[in-house]
């Protein structure tokens, strides 16, 4: 009795331990991912990139990790239903490119910035949230992770930015459009927004 | 014998059919359980009351034409002829000039370490930091920055309500219960009207004052304006909701 009582635990315990260590290993996978990213915008190795290139780069870097769809869907909510498919598809993509293009402008002019994850803590089932602290133009930012466990794996749903929830912002814009507007006028609204202040396809940062 | 002999084949494919059955379902389950997670309500939903939402986008473009046209152009020759070192100590010196604010709502929320650290930091600054231009503070125990603590969190945490969202000419985002409490932190500020404690200021240097501190302040503002302004697909709904969640935070906090 006391045998199989032991072995119980251990089996216990080592299923704990491959829990975390998994865990562990998605703060690993996140820090690889941010720091592959900045290694576009900044990294010798792609200096002789343009802009829309290094876009295009920090884009497939990210989505070798991550399925960005879901931060997207998760910002949309029940928009989504007020949709066609077409629109779903067309929408998905562009704020995908609205969002890359804002953050790789960010970036434009300023020193690599540097990333640490901190703590990373269990917020429900499934649920997890890794803390970092960003160092840019010698100034702290806290940024905070959240991951879920998807279908496809643990994906990025949101992030926390200074106390402001970039889905929860995106989802309040895209609710009060929706109060007025429709899917075929949000994509008219995208596009309008990445034609404008649009890269010179050859500008370098 | 015979019938053994098919039983074998028979109970290991009724497995595998189990088997595929049930990670399928698993699978089905799965993705049942993603479209739910992507429609449920998000915890930071911000929710504003933003009953004058036309008057709100009104001025909302009015001060975007303001900071694009006149503030930036200020901003940025500002930051393009003061060194950063420079800048940094403008912006010190004008936080350090409001601690009767933050003095005052740290203690009426109740909250007497943070009237604490805050009188220990403005008599650090003001004194080995020369006028509060340094911050010899951040490296004295016990005296590292704390959160800016205003009028419109004492109001919060006195339980009166945001009110309706306003945008206010020049100032930007608030709402009812901020906008009084700016009013509060004005009153008790000794260098702003209408309680000024130097009495023989003319309008000539009280607006120079303010403009140098508006103009010292903006770097940070202009550029998270920017940043938001380049990702928002309605930059005004953006900036309510960043305003507001902002805000909630700093009253919880």
């Amino acid at each position: 009795m006391l045998s199989f009582l032991k072995k119980t635990l251990l089996v216990l315990g080592l299923l704990a331990g491959v829990s975390v260590s998994a865990k562990e290993a998605q703060k690993h996978k996140l820090q690889g991912m941010i720091d592959a990213a900045l290694d576009v915008i900044y990294s010798d190795t792609y200096a002789s990139l343009s802009v829309n290139e290094k876009q295009a780069k920090v884009r497939e870097t990210l989505e070798s990790g991550y399925n960005l769809d879901v931060m997207i869907r998760y910002a949309i909510g029940r928009n989504w239903r007020r949709m066609s498919e077409q629109e779903q598809l067309e929408v998905l993509e562009l704020v995908k490119q609205l969002v890359l293009k804002a953050y790789v402008k960010a970036l434009d002019g300023k020193d690599r910035p540097s990333v640490t994850l901190a703590e990373l803590t269990e917020t429900g089932k499934a649920r997890m949230e890794i803390d970092s602290i960003v160092v840019l133009d010698a100034k702290t930012y806290f940024l905070v992770y959240r991951l879920r466990q998807m279908s496809s794996g643990w994906q990025i749903y949101d992030i926390v930015a200074e106390n402001v929830s970039l889905s929860s912002n995106y989802r309040e814009q895209i609710d009060d459009h929706f109060r007025k507007g429709s899917g075929a006028d949000l994509i008219t609204r995208l596009k309008d927004l990445l034609a404008k202040d649009e890269f010179n396809e050859n500008t370098k940062i | 014998m015979k019938t053994q002999k098919f039983k074998r084949p028979l109970a290991w494919l009724s497995f595998i059919a189990l088997l595929a059955v049930s990670t399928l379902s698993a699978q089905v389950r799965n993705l049942t359980e993603d479209e739910a997670f992507f429609y449920e309500e998000i915890d930071e939903s911000a929710d504003v009351y933003d009953p004058f939402e036309s008057v709100n986008r009104y001025t909302f473009g009015f001060n975007d034409y303001v900071f694009s046209n006149t503030v930036q152009p200020l901003v940025d020759a500002y930051t393009a002829v003061t060194p950063d070192p420079v800048e940094e100590g403008a912006s010190n010196f004008f936080h350090n000039l409001r601690y009767p604010v933050r003095l005052a709502s740290n203690l009426l929320q109740g909250r007497f370490k943070g009237a604490w650290v805050e009188t220990g930091r403005f008599a650090i600054n003001s004194t080995v930091g020369i006028v509060g231009i340094l911050t010899p503070a951040d490296a004295y125990e016990g005296f590292v920055p704390i959160n800016s603590e205003d009028f419109g969190q004492v109001f919060a945490v006195w339980g009166f309500s945001e009110g309706p969202y306003l945008v206010l000419p020049f100032l930007g985002p608030s709402n009812l219960r901020d906008l009084v409490g700016f009013v509060g932190d004005r009153a008790v500020n000794p260098l702003k009207e209408p309680f000024s404690v130097i009495d023989d200021w003319n309008w000539e240097w009280q607006l120079a004052l303010s403009g140098t501190e508006y103009i010292a302040r903006s770097p940070q503002i202009i550029e998270r304006y920017k940043q938001l302004k380049n990702s928002a697909i309605d930059p005004y709904s953006s900036l309510k909701n960043g305003y507001t969640q902002y805000r909630r935070v700093a009253v919880a906090e």
